[in-house]
């Protein structure tokens, strides 16, 4: 595969490295002449110091038989640049922006930028994750992110242990989808379930319910 | 709305302060505001404009144009398309300085203004005339 990574901050670095050793052909482009001399001792001549959202400095990197083209750095108005002229003049099959406001991700996603990575967002998941007994975790935003699958872990000590679902109060708008024992066993969802403590409830909800669901799981403030 | 008080974002908001429009002037730089005088219709107001939550508190729910106006294509291309499609903004323009990238977001659907294009243009006409 030939790859064009745009921005060779932390994740171009990394991704570019990672694309070299699955024997993949890469071109990085940065800006920052500093940068660029850096990563060019380690990469050598893949290294373009240049701008990756210009037409003229994507076609001689090889824009027009590019399989992939990832655009990495910590500005999202230059992610999404770089993509779209990847796709409109040289109709690269695949781009990927990295986005650093989770904000924009509709956007992008409107704009037909394939995949787009919030750095944000996935911080976040992991300190979500690392947070004792009860957290909500985002698994995936659905449509749009009207509407998102998350993972609820009911702590000991919640209300809710020992409720059956129909009575713990689930804010409207919110379908349980599964629940998982501490065993990660998978419970069948139906009215007479019920909770016990470090049972993980999967729910599809919108985010304004997420403090309601979290709350009626949890017992938490 | 208007995103960037440079040169020409601080003149077209003069002007359009005195055809008696409402503007909202965006910068990241509060000394930028020098530019401009305090004038009854026009607030000048410090943040980022390819920020959706800043767009949202400055009312662009209730604006009937935007122009973006900064030195930089890409922040203004991020504002602009923020403000026709996330927030559904009816009159969008936005100043994309090369002219290869205009051209690529006129066909996108964008209303672009080339300050390189249009200089180029005016010297040419100088120079048939």
């Amino acid at each position: 595969m030939y790859a064009i990574v745009v921005g060779c901050g932390k994740i171009g670095y990394y991704l570019t490295r990672a694309l070299l050793a699955s024997h993949n052909e890469v071109v990085v482009i940065e800006r920052d002449s500093r940068r660029s001399e850096m990563a060019a001792d380690e990469f050598g001549s893949i290294m373009v110091a240049s701008d990756g959202t210009e037409p003229t400095v994507l076609r001689e990197a090889g824009a027009r038989r590019c399989d992939l083209l990832i655009s990495t750095t910590g500005s999202d108005a230059t992610n999404l640049m770089a993509c779209q002229v990847a796709k409109s003049e040289f109709s690269i099959p695949k781009v990927i922006a990295v986005v650093s406001d989770p904000d924009h991700v509709p956007l992008f996603k409107s704009l037909g930028i394939d995949v787009t990575i919030s750095t944000t967002e996935i911080i976040l998941t992991h300190i979500e994750e690392e947070l004792p007994g009860g957290s909500l975790v985002h698994l995936l935003p659905l449509q749009g992110a009207a509407n998102s699958i998350v993972c609820v872990r009911v702590p000991s000590d919640s209300p809710a242990v020992g409720m059956d679902l129909a009575h713990v109060g689930m804010p409207p708008g919110t379908a349980l989808a599964a629940v998982v024992n501490k065993n990660g066993e998978l419970r069948p969802v139906d009215g007479d379930l019920l909770l016990e403590a470090d049972d993980e409830v999967v729910a599809i909800t919108p985010p304004d319910k997420e403090d309601q669901l979290w709350k009626a799981l949890t017992g938490g403030p | 709305m208007i995103v960037g008080c440079g040169r020409v974002g601080s003149m077209v908001a003069r002007t359009l302060v005195a055809q008696g429009d409402e503007v909202t002037l965006l910068d990241t730089d509060a000394e930028n505001f020098r530019r401009l005088a305090e004038r009854p219709g026009l607030r000048m107001m410090v943040g980022d404009g390819t920020s959706n939550e800043v767009l949202r508190s400055m009312g662009i729910d209730e604006m009937d144009a935007f122009i973006s106006l900064t030195s930089q294509d890409t922040l203004n291309a991020l504002a602009a398309q923020a403000a026709q499609l996330t927030f559904g903004v009816r009159h969008v323009v936005c100043r994309i300085n090369d002219p290869a990238r205009q051209k690529m977001y006129e066909g996108l659907g964008l209303r672009t203004v080339s300050p390189s294009q249009v200089m180029t243009d005016l010297v040419i006409e100088a120079l048939e005339r």
